[in-house]
């Protein structure tokens, strides 16, 4: 486990030093995420300004599910880069590179891509959270440990769904479909969903633990809230990581010379 | 202008050929109806009232509906024109005997047109079961022509973003900038008619609100006044960013330094 560790930081330390290599293009992605975020929760700005509130939630409300939606996803794509390219990976034989070192396979292969606008994501999603006025030690914490939840549950998702490349081969169509979905729902009031909608949200999709349920266990600690994060992200990475693993037995690929950079 | 209907209808004929990925991608609208009718249903019944600004929950629906068509079916043209500065490939498009910028109007309107057709099916059919009929068929003509021309506009400012990469190189910000301005100013996520009047005023004036409001609003309530406007609006628009982005090619090549090949 150490060891695993050491690496993965060695990793995204390598990760890191190679985007600061383009400077420019480094933090135009950073920065543009961020206003690219602060524009789009502008909807939610004009919307509140208009309706006050909508099935009980108010702007502060969405702040910090945007907060913790923003930072979950921006914290998983510059960590874990390679979990929205990992159904290419699969179906162009990419693989063999990482099935050659004496390295967990899924860690590796999801660690060595880092998104720099991911990052962008993080700041706006602490900046979110400020603006939602939990300013409070322990509401920080919480937002941080909630952030975590959050990043292993969507990353876990996409490596669900991205691992059914051993089965259907080229499904990057689905994926995206699937991936845009979780993204869509996780930004939306949970209370708007009802019935079968809700039910959605908490299995197939699992956009509320990504979004509306750590954001309440922000808002308010409770052990239930706590139970209901832990269990949801060890089932989600334990699901995650047995689907890879099971297709992974029926790869193949036509032993393509490649060249990692 | 024969050589560009040609270039047109062969990218129709080439997308048509992938019909099943055209469907597949047009279910993304499906799933945004189906959250801007929880949405929106919520706040019409917070509200307590029919009307909100002049727009029904039915029109609202169908506003939303024509306004995501308008969005989804965009191809990324800047990203496109980025990929050829970037990787060279523009040093042969450019030997070629046609424009540049026409090229790429031809290939991209083959693209927005055949999406648009399979957006626009899959989100009737959801708005017509979430709120009833469609709007009056009288005025789908002249939506038709201002969706056009509000197209065009958009190329322009897709094809300006994608020759920014002679001088950033890296253009992801702008473009993630520049859609969000579509979604917020120009009306996608929520109608003009519900910002508060200072804004709703200068939005209403810039070029995004003429790609996106106006179409779609001219559709849940066409009349000749309305389409007058923006057809008035539409090409003084389409005449300056014409311009600016013609200007800017004849810039740009000036730049370029073809080393053999």
């Amino acid at each position: 486990m150490k060891r695993e560790l050491i690496f993965l930081f060695a990793v995204w330390k390598a990760n890191l030093l190679s985007a600061m290599e383009y400077r420019a293009a480094f933090i135009s992605q950073v920065a543009g995420m961020i206003l690219n975020d602060a524009m789009y929760f502008l909807f939610w700005v004009i919307f509140f300004n208009k309706f006050e509130q909508v099935s009980g939630w108010q702007l502060p409300d969405m702040f910090l599910l945007f907060g913790i939606v923003a930072a979950g996803f921006g914290l998983g794509t510059s960590l874990f880069g390679n979990a929205m390219q990992l159904s290419d990976a699969v179906a162009t034989g990419k693989l063999d590179y990482y099935l050659a070192l004496p390295r967990p396979v899924l860690l590796h292969l999801l660690a060595t891509r880092t998104n720099a606008s991911g990052m962008g994501d993080v700041i706006y999603g602490v900046m979110s959270f400020f603006l939602a006025g939990q300013l409070t030690l322990d509401a920080f914490a919480r937002f941080l440990l909630g952030t975590l939840f959050s990043m292993t549950i969507f990353i876990s998702f996409l490596v669900l769904v991205q691992s059914l490349a051993f089965w259907m081969g080229h499904s990057q169509l689905l994926s995206n479909q699937a991936t845009n979905a979780m993204i869509t729902f996780a930004v939306y009031p949970i209370t708007l969903f009802e019935g079968s909608a809700r039910f959605i949200l908490f299995t197939l999709i699992p956009a509320a633990f990504v979004g509306a349920i750590p954001a309440e266990f922000v808002r308010t600690f409770t052990w239930g809230g706590l139970a209901q994060l832990v269990g949801a992200s060890v089932v989600m990475l334990s699901l995650a990581v047995f689907v890879f693993y099971r297709g992974l037995r029926r790869y193949e690929s036509g032993s393509a010379i490649q060249i990692q950079l | 202008m024969k050589k560009y209907w040609a270039i047109f209808t062969t990218q129709l004929t080439n997308r048509l050929a992938y019909a099943g990925d055209l469907a597949a991608q047009s279910l993304s609208i499906v799933i945004f109806m189906w959250i801007f009718m929880q949405l929106w249903r919520a706040t019409y019944r917070a509200m307590g009232t029919d009307e909100i600004s002049g727009l029904t929950l039915r029109q609202t629906l169908w506003y939303l509906m024509l306004a995501e068509t308008i969005i989804l079916s965009k191809p990324r043209i800047s990203r496109t024109i980025s990929e050829a500065v970037k990787d060279g490939s523009i040093a042969y498009m450019l030997n070629k005997p046609y424009n540049f910028l026409l090229y790429h109007m031809s290939v991209g309107l083959g693209d927005y047109l055949t999406a648009m057709i399979f957006n626009l099916l899959s989100g009737s059919i959801i708005a017509w079961l979430l709120v009833g009929p469609p709007p009056d068929p009288r005025g789908w003509p002249l939506v038709l022509a201002a969706m056009l021309l509000g197209w065009l506009i958009d190329f322009c400012f897709t094809a300006l973003i994608g020759l920014a990469a002679f001088v950033t190189e890296e253009v992801s910000a702008f473009e993630w900038i520049y859609q969000k301005m579509l979604f917020i100013l120009g009306g996608m996520l929520i109608p003009l008619d519900f910002f508060p009047q200072w804004l709703r005023s200068i939005a209403q004036a810039l070029p995004f609100a003429y790609t996106i409001y106006g179409p779609a609003r001219l559709f849940v309530e066409p009349d000749l006044a309305r389409f007058a406007t923006l057809l008035a609006g539409q090409i003084i628009w389409l005449g300056a960013m014409g311009l600016v982005v013609t200007l800017m090619f004849r810039r740009s090549i000036s730049w370029l330094t073809i080393n053999g090949g």
